[in-house]
């Protein structure tokens, strides 16, 4: 049996992964990246439209700050996030760009004087200051009040990834290429390492670690039309909830992106809607203001989505062969805009659907973009009931996000998370009472048990067809627990996706050839997807109400006086057929914004009982002006500070705001 | 009037070979598929394994021309295999690994292992002055047409294609290839990395860097992000051989 | 070596042995010859093709090179100087551009196949240049060898002579394709290795720069076709007087006068 040993092992070379093992190699400890792909092959370079920073630097951005980007990301979560996570997050953004431009990233950057904008389908000339000249520049994202989006043009993730992993191959980070963690190794309450299959020799080994980080990405791939890369099959979420032990929050909350390209499902991203795009429907109307008169196009991406298919179900589609869909209208932008700003939605215009951006309108219908749930951690990033896990960007549920994420907020939190965690994660290895003690005997049962998995299938024959199985699972994902969903509909999924399960017990390999089997490794991971989509469709089951992403017709208003709480979900027995689902109450007494009226989509909710209470007493202490400064009174509102690493603490300079 | 014609029936011959089954050899192997609208490569491939051959061997990720994983020779050429659609082909397609780099199998190969080499060996990060960043200030300014000057070859994928189509990297394994050349570019335009000419004839300053490229320009013909390669690799051959020269 | 180092600043590159000076020396001396040589292979060919406009034009062309009109007499002995200096620089080219040969055999079983597969002109054209350069190095070296001894032999006469009663006009038809594919490729191909010419759209410029080259070949070929063929013609019909060298029209004696 063959076991590496390193002091932290990083399960995916995402964004996440990458800063993530940055940390703490700076601090003193080995770090290992497991990834299935080349490291910056990683889905975080589809990333196109920017991340979220306050920085404040163009004049649609001054007044910008913390305490915006922390309001708009927690009414985008429709109050599902943790309020502290969501402080820690913005307060950190400002700094992982900074850090980000010094390590080489192409930012964008703000030209001073006049410059040509498109605002609500209007020709607007804006003056950028002097002052801001050459530094980074922000652009608008659909929920957010102030221009707070920094870009690299349209490929901002790809610019962040090839600068992270070539900061990751500076710091001599070995990443381990065509590596597939089957397993992760604990013994109920302690995680050692994870149990490893070679996707290119067929080589199943052990890595043990002092502490093991998933950074995984989405499981978009549980969905037929999405558009996450194919190694978003959400295997990290799986092998932690395998554990039994460490739970997943809020699976059931899953984000469609309004505009997929249709029918390919590939990301054309928000920034088309945020430098002047208009959404328009077969007729050539432009619908969105009709429904949302205050945000448009630029509501949050849940309230767009379900406007999107509300205006389609009225008959209001173009008609293609392929169904119906609607049509993004980016013309108005100009030539010189597109080909400068928008160059990669050029590319796929052209290569995908053979039109022209600049002349043409492009169609797109929503599609599964983005998986808020994810492996249930602390602030630090660590599980709180398997020691040693730790979790960060996509496939963590920190919770910063809640029911809905904010376009923009996902990349900005891949490195944050990654900052964040990282220093946590290296304050656990030098603690000396982590060392990994490796029980020889522990490691060697969970190898084997892989391994014995993996013979069953290969050595079954005229077993079921995974791809077929798979497939069946994701026509039932995107047919009953899409946009809207509703009881018996959820219901049937369900059912179907147990009796898939079932079958996935049951399915066999034609070939048993050496080396990289694709057959092989559809045939094992399907097994995971199905108990993940299942923890999704249940959990949607569950839950009564509409919450962000998660809309019930059947229960179509919010109610946080039954539904305050977070889904945690486990799976406790390898023969089980449901997750267990627990919940974890959100505290309205304790949270700086109390629930209320996002600002866009459904004005009805049911308050929570402890509402009003504390949203008396937040306006008595602002009211009272005591606390003094914004800062001040944030502080008094609800202390963040201490969660901080002491490194990423402090305020964050900007052009209105010097320190 | 659009005119409705029966969809064509497409002729895959793929080469395939997986190194790891003793005896086995490289053949070009034929598959029959029938083109559908808007098909791609990645949609025939992956409906060729569904359907037909569960065992066929290539790599996706993105599937959006984004991530360079599908990197095949097509017909011949190397190109994205993602963001290619049948109805620009014949009826009869050929497809093989990339040849250079290290074979996986069929039509997968070891591009990250190369680009990890590469970036090693080119130290493709930024240079700093020193390890410590204030967080806390505004970045430093940059103007904002050197920025895009930057991204302009920041937008490299690694894809391996350049190499692929290199006849330099065919013939001398040790060539860095355009992808490389590109690289210090980059970092050369980039005033936050502190390295002079001086440290960059260090690292391509020789007939396995900029010297060994004899521009054929098969890179940027091939080049799936139309990344300015013939330019870049010219000026940096003018700047390396005044270093040379130099004294 | 020093890891932090090599992430930050200094590039830790301080300790390590230099890199030789002599690759881009060599880089750009290949160039510089090659840049010399086709240009000399362009006004060769338009001094050989004063043929076409009279005996008389070519006649006072090689005069010219053999310093007449300046000294008031002719010294051939200047024409195998500059031969000398032009056949030092083809071997000095061959031996830079030969680095670039396929070193052995798998070398050039992997280039013709790449070649073959990608379909692709510049490519094709570079060995176009591989297998023009390899037969030049022996049909210049035979040429200039010849004229390097026997300068004297210039002439309307004495060249096409050696055209056609010599049997060197083979030759001559080889090599001027060689040297004209080699020598036009090399022009094109050192603009777009240097840059020159780029403009501000590099794609277009090479495009035209692609067209230019091509017609300047053909060009090239059609006047060196005719020139051969305008030697050939004469050296046939001074057969009989092979060795007779070329009086010029205006100091042939008069008509009534006898030859001899």
């Amino acid at each position: 049996m063959k076991v590496i040993y390193t002091d932290v092992l990083v399960i995916g070379g995402g964004l996440a992964g990458l800063r993530l093992a940055i940390g703490a190699k700076r601090r003193g400890h080995d770090a290992i990246i497991l990834s299935l792909v080349p490291a910056k092959r990683s889905h975080s370079k589809a990333a196109q439209g920017g991340m979220q920073a306050s920085l404040a630097n163009v004049t649609k951005g001054q007044g910008d700050n913390e305490d915006v980007h922390f309001e708009d990301t927690v009414r985008g979560s429709d109050w599902g996030a943790d309020q502290e996570v969501v402080r820690m997050f913005v307060n950190t953004s400002p700094k992982a760009v900074r850090e980000l431009a010094a390590w080489g990233v192409p930012w964008s950057r703000v030209r001073k004087g006049d410059r040509q904008v498109v605002i609500n389908g209007q020709k607007v000339t804006i003056t950028e200051r002097d002052e801001a000249h050459g530094t980074v520049a922000q652009r608008d994202f659909g929920g957010t009040k102030k221009w707070r989006t920094c870009y690299v043009a349209d490929a901002t993730g790809h610019a962040m990834l090839t600068a992270v992993a070539d900061r990751a191959i500076a710091e001599s980070i070995p990443v381990h290429e065509r590596m597939e963690a089957l397993a992760l190794i604990h013994d109920g309450g302690r995680c050692l390492g994870a149990v490893v299959r070679n996707l290119v020799t067929g080589e199943v080994l052990a890595y043990v670690a002092k502490a093991t980080a998933i950074a995984t990405g989405g499981a978009g791939r549980l969905y037929r039309n999405t558009t996450n890369a194919v190694i978003c099959e959400g295997i990290g979420h799986a092998i932690a909830m395998e554990t039994g032990v460490a739970a997943l929050g809020n699976m059931e909350a899953v984000q469609f992106h309004p505009t997929a390209i249709f029918p390919a499902g590939i990301l054309v991203t928000e920034g088309c809607r945020g430098d002047g795009g208009l959404l328009k429907d077969a007729s050539g109307h432009r619908f969105m203001p009709d429904y949302e008169p205050e945000k448009k196009e630029l509501a949050s991406r849940d309230v767009v989505s379900r406007r999107m298919e509300e205006h389609i179900k009225k008959g209001n589609g173009a008609k293609s062969r392929f169904g119906e869909h609607l049509w993004l209208d980016i013309t108005l932008l100009g030539e010189h805009h597109i080909h400068h700003n928008l160059r990669e939605v050029w590319d796929i215009c052209h290569y995908f659907l053979g039109v022209d951006p600049v002349k043409d309108l492009i169609a797109v219908r929503p599609a599964q973009h983005y998986t808020m749930g994810g492996v249930r951690t602390k602030p630090t990033g660590e599980s709180p009931t398997l020691k040693g896990l730790f979790a960060a960007g996509e496939a963590a549920c920190w919770d910063m996000h809640g029911f809905n994420r904010l376009g923009g907020n996902s990349v900005a939190e891949t490195v944050v998370a990654g900052m964040i965690v990282g220093e946590f994660i290296a304050d656990f290895c030098d603690k000396s009472e982590n060392a990994a003690t490796v029980p020889v005997g522990l490691v060697q049962e969970f190898v084997e048990r892989e391994k014995a998995k993996l013979d069953e299938i290969v050595n079954r024959r005229n077993g079921e067809d995974p791809s077929a199985i798979k497939l069946e699972m994701q026509d039932l994902m995107t047919a009953n627990v899409g946009i809207f969903r509703t009881g018996p509909e959820l219901q049937a999924a369900v059912d179907g996706l147990q009796k898939l399960l079932a079958r996935a017990r049951n399915v066999g390999v034609r070939s048993s050839a050496p080396g990289p089997n694709p057959e092989l490794v559809t045939a094992y991971r399907v097994q995971k997807m199905i108990r993940l989509a299942l923890t999704i469709a249940y959990g949607a089951l569950t839950r009564t109400e509409s919450r962000g992403a998660h809309f019930r017709s059947d229960y179509p208003r919010r109610n946080d006086a039954e539904w305050l709480k977070r889904t945690l979900a486990t799976w406790k027995g390898d023969s089980d057929t449901l997750p267990t689902l627990n919940y974890e109450p959100l505290d309205p007494r304790r949270m700086e914004l109390p629930p209320g009226w996002r600002g866009y989509g459904a004005k009805d909710y049911i308050d929570h009982p402890d509402t009003p209470a504390r949203a008396a007493e937040i306006e008595k202490i602002k009211a009272s002006g005591a606390a003094g400064d914004r800062i001040a009174l944030q502080r008094a509102l609800m202390p963040y500070d201490h969660l901080l690493p002491p490194v990423l603490r402090g305020r964050n300079e900007r052009i209105d705001e010097p320190l | 009037m659009a005119e409705v014609k029966a969809a064509r029936t497409l002729t895959f011959k793929i080469l395939r070979y997986n190194p790891r089954v003793p005896g086995d050899k490289p053949r070009l192997q034929s598959y029959q598929l029938e083109e559908a609208d808007g098909m791609t490569l990645f949609i025939a491939l992956n409906e060729i394994r569904d359907k037909q051959d569960a065992s066929l061997a290539f790599d996706f990720v993105c599937r959006a021309g984004i991530c360079g994983s599908c990197a095949m020779t097509i017909d011949g050429r190397p190109g994205l295999a993602c963001r290619t659609l049948t109805k620009n082909l014949g009826a009869e397609i050929t497809l093989a690994p990339l040849p250079v780099f290290e074979l996986i199998a069929d039509l997968s190969v070891d591009t990250g292992k190369w680009m990890r080499g590469m970036s090693e060996r080119l130290q493709t990060w930024v240079h700093m002055k020193q390890e410590e960043i204030d967080l806390k200030r505004i970045e430093d300014r940059m103007d904002p047409d050197l920025a895009e000057e930057i991204f302009e070859l920041d937008r490299c994928i690694e894809c391996g294609c350049c190499v692929a189509g290199c006849g330099t990297a065919r013939m001398r394994e040790d060539f860095v290839g355009a992808v490389g050349l590109n690289k210090v570019a980059r970092f050369r335009l980039d005033p936050r990395d502190k390295r002079t000419d001086d440290d960059y004839y260090e690292l391509v300053g020789d007939d396995a860097g900029v010297f060994g490229c004899m521009s054929l320009l098969g890179c940027h013909d091939v080049c799936p992000k139309q990344l300015p390669l013939q330019t870049q690799i010219a000026f940096l051959r003018r700047k390396m051989v005044l270093q040379g020269t130099k004294g | 070596m020093n890891s932090t180092q090599n992430v930050i600043a200094g590039v830790g590159l301080a300790d390590r042995p230099l890199k030789s000076r002599w690759p881009a020396r060599m880089d750009f001396a290949q160039s510089a010859s090659g840049l010399v040589l086709g240009l000399f292979m362009w006004g060769h060919m338009f001094f050989v093709s004063t043929i076409l406009i009279s005996k008389d034009a070519m006649w006072s062309v090689t005069k010219f090179f053999e310093g007449y009109f300046v000294l008031g007499v002719s010294y051939p002995g200047v024409v195998s100087i500059v031969v000398a200096g032009v056949l030092g620089l083809v071997m000095f080219h061959a031996f830079l551009a030969m680095r670039k040969f396929p070193a052995n055999y798998r070398q050039y079983r992997t280039f013709i196949g790449h070649r073959r597969f990608m379909a692709h002109e510049d490519t094709t054209l570079w060995w176009v240049q591989v297998v023009t350069g390899f037969l030049l190095f022996f049909m210049a070296a035979v040429h200039l060898y010849q004229m390097m001894m026997h300068p004297g032999d210039i002439g309307p006469y004495g060249s096409a002579d050696r055209v056609w009663s010599g049997r060197w006009w083979p030759l001559y038809l080889v090599m001027l394709f060689a040297v004209e594919l080699h020598g036009g490729v090399g022009l094109y191909r050192l603009c777009v290795k240097w840059g020159w010419l780029e403009g501000k759209d590099a794609n277009a410029s090479r495009r035209k720069l692609k067209a230019a080259k091509w017609v300047l070949t053909v060009f090239f070929l059609v006047l060196g076709l005719a020139t051969l063929g305008a030697y050939m013609k004469i050296g046939y019909e001074h057969r009989a007087q092979v060795g007779e060298k070329y009086t010029p029209a205006w100091a042939v004696p008069a008509p009534k006068e006898k030859a001899q």
